[in-house]
């Protein structure tokens, strides 16, 4: 009986596997709809863990388990591949963004400058947070902001504390402003001005077998397409 | 996905009442029944997760079952993870639900009348006969009514999961987690349904709690 | 020789028991003012209490010598103890507190001696003080003792009741061939069991008297 369940156990990952998916809260909605696709395709289960890069990859430093990463920022990638914890032969990026201001009455960067209250996924440890204090320090209006940050564990829970009317801005990626009905967009950073943001993906070290296959579907055209129209810019 | 968490919640929950209960009711016996050196020390060892902030009793069991901490260290090398996965969670809500475990049955142990143990002895009984038929049933009431306020503590824990467990959904993401998680995303709505599930499921442990020490007082 | 004690001292607050006896006689009253140690003696010759001298032998074994580091288990040391409080174990049944020594041997002639066959099957929270007391005896006697340790046998029960527990009492000294050990502090309740007394006072026996 007992071999029998060793024989079962050692059989699983060449069928349906569960996969275990560590993606940057911003690329929430986009996965979301690839993995169902993909789940109906090829019969794996995709379990995702979506959070602040920076806090994702604390855990995947700890052996959490995770199959897959997706960071939003090289940084975080960088910091556990001089760890050896991923596989480093199979780390692409393909997927950037922009960052957008959201919040009423806020028509440049001077108006967000006088904002109360503004949320930032926080600014030292989260990308969009690290990207969002590149851009104001250029901008020259860190000095004024930082005591009025409202920091968040990612920029999706930034977003949530704009549309809860609880803040009075947020700096988030154009993708989350865009999946919020109720929010619009006060501006947008222009790409030159603004951080260059590219998402590294990656297989973490002792990943199944078939969460190969899942990073491989994320480059095809059909999973481009879906990024493309949750308006991530394809590399 | 809402079943899962909830039955996430009440599997670990329960798995952490279960595992404490050995070593909490020898730790209860101990201090209910015998005097011995370094007494009061390990009295406050065991009542320090109750005042302590939940966090950092999270921050010590991060230290030390973390893979590069003492413990953790070394259950690595024998191929174990514990922080970060479902195995944490239970690790947390275990530490945080001890004290009251063992102070329900610490007080148990010492209602049972002594004399009644002395008598068993005296007709024969080992000690482990004397414990397994004198002392466990009669305070039995005592400790089953401890398990369900550690299960209760166990279901709301948040401090200390979320620092040595983080909130990794179908993992380690119990009901007080995602209600946390799903508030920060602004899903009120889903959060409100759970937050509806856990009131019920605590009244309930705590009412059967009250129910069980009752029917003790109401013994004559 | 049923119980010697030699040189045995127990501290106590706040003068200590010092005890050198030989309790010979078919039952053996113990009597003396409450607070003169009666109870520890028992408790000493049962094995629940430690002394910090002396040695106890229950007919020629020793179960307890200070110097040679004997001291028998009182699970090992087969005494029949019926506490003052009769320490009937609440959650048992008559039949199963009587039957918790696992005794082997016919509970018929306990249970006709003192008339608790039809107690058997009840629950010991509803015996009344004078039953309480015939259960507590069954169940000493029922683990085969060497010797039967009686604390105040009649504290407790109503008094219409007494004479009638002590003729049960005198029928166990009678039907079975086991000294008795009778802690009473009444002279009368002594002269009709005992056939000697010890009387103890501040811990010591200070009188010996042939009854």
């Amino acid at each position: 009986m007992r071999r029998l369940l060793l024989i079962l156990w050692l059989a699983l990952p060449l069928r349906a596997a569960d996969i275990r998916v560590y993606a940057a809260a911003s690329l929430t909605d986009a996965l979301q709809e690839i993995a169902t696709t993909y789940e109906r395709q090829s019969g794996d289960r995709i379990r995702f863990n979506f959070g602040g890069s920076s806090v994702l990859a604390r855990q995947i430093e700890h052996g959490a388990p995770a199959d897959v990463f997706l960071s939003a920022d090289e940084e975080k990638m960088n910091a556990l591949e001089r760890r050896g914890l991923i596989l480093a032969s199979t780390r692409v990026s393909v997927l950037s963004n922009t960052l957008v201001v959201v919040g009423d009455n806020i028509r440049n960067v001077h108006d967000l400058a006088n904002a109360r209250r503004i949320a930032l996924a926080e600014p030292s440890s989260v990308p969009a947070g690290i990207y969002a204090r590149e851009y104001l320090r250029k901008a020259g209006v860190w000095q004024r902001i930082a005591p009025k940050v409202v920091p968040t564990e990612s920029v999706r829970a930034a977003l949530a504390a704009v549309a809860s009317g609880n803040v009075d801005a947020a700096i988030v990626y154009r993708t989350d402003a865009l999946s919020s009905k109720r929010l619009r967009i006060a501006y947008e950073v222009p790409r030159a001005v603004g951080p260059r943001i590219s998402y590294p993906f990656a297989l973490v070290k002792g990943a199944k077998p078939r969460a190969t296959r899942f990073l491989t579907y994320l480059r095809s055209p059909a999973a481009r397409a879906v990024f493309a129209r949750h308006g991530f810019l394809t590399l | 996905m809402t079943s899962e968490i909830i039955f996430l919640t009440l599997r670990t929950a329960a798995v952490a009442t279960l595992v404490i209960v050995p070593p909490g009711l020898a730790v209860a016996w101990l201090l209910a029944r015998r005097s011995w050196r370094g007494k009061s020390l390990v009295e406050t060892l065991v009542a320090l997760p109750l005042v302590m902030p939940p966090v950092a009793t999270g921050l010590i069991l991060l230290q030390l079952f973390g893979r590069r901490g003492p413990i953790g260290g070394w259950l690595h090398s024998l191929g174990i993870d514990v922080v970060f996965t479902t195995k944490a969670v239970i690790l947390a809500m275990a530490v945080m639900s001890f004290p009251l475990l063992v102070r329900a049955a610490r007080v148990a142990f010492e209602e049972v009348n002594p004399r009644l143990e002395q008598i068993a002895r005296t007709l024969g009984a080992s000690d482990t006969r004397v414990f397994v038929t004198i002392t466990l049933p009669l305070a039995a009431r005592g400790i089953v009514s401890g398990m369900l306020l550690a299960f209760a503590r166990a279901l709301g824990e948040f401090g200390a999961t979320i620092l040595v467990a983080g909130n990794i959904p179908g993992e380690t993401s119990t009901l007080s987690l995602s209600i946390y998680n799903l508030v920060q995303l602004g899903r009120d709505d889903e959060a409100f349904q759970l937050l509806a599930v856990s009131v019920v499921i605590a009244f309930g442990a705590v009412w059967l709690a009250e129910m069980t020490l009752r029917k003790t007082a109401a013994k004559p | 020789m049923s119980v010697r004690i030699d040189g045995v001292v127990l501290p106590l607050a706040p003068f200590a028991l010092e005890v050198t006896a030989e309790l010979s006689a078919r039952a053996t009253a113990i009597t003396g003012p409450s607070g003169a140690g009666k109870t520890s003696l028992l408790e000493v010759i049962a094995g629940l209490r430690k002394p910090t001298r002396g040695a106890v032998a229950i007919h020629e074994r020793v179960v307890f010598d200070r110097e040679q580091r004997i001291d028998v288990p009182a699970r090992a040391r087969r005494v029949g103890y019926v506490p003052q409080d009769d320490a009937l174990f609440p959650h048992l049944s008559v039949r199963r507190n009587i039957l918790y020594s696992g005794a082997t041997m016919s509970i018929e002639d306990v249970v006709a001696v003192l008339e608790i066959e039809p107690l058997l099957e009840r629950g010991v929270k509803h015996l009344s003080g004078g039953e309480r007391k015939r259960v507590a005896l069954a169940r000493a006697l029922l683990s085969r003792p060497e010797v039967l340790l009686l604390d105040e046998p009649l504290a407790g029960v109503d008094p219409d009741l007494r004479r009638r527990v002590l003729d049960y009492l005198v029928r166990v000294r009678d039907e079975f061939p086991i000294p008795i050990v009778y802690v009473t502090h009444d002279d009368e309740e002594a002269a009709h069991i005992c056939d000697e007394a010890l009387l103890l006072e501040r811990g010591r026996v200070v009188r010996r008297v042939s009854l």
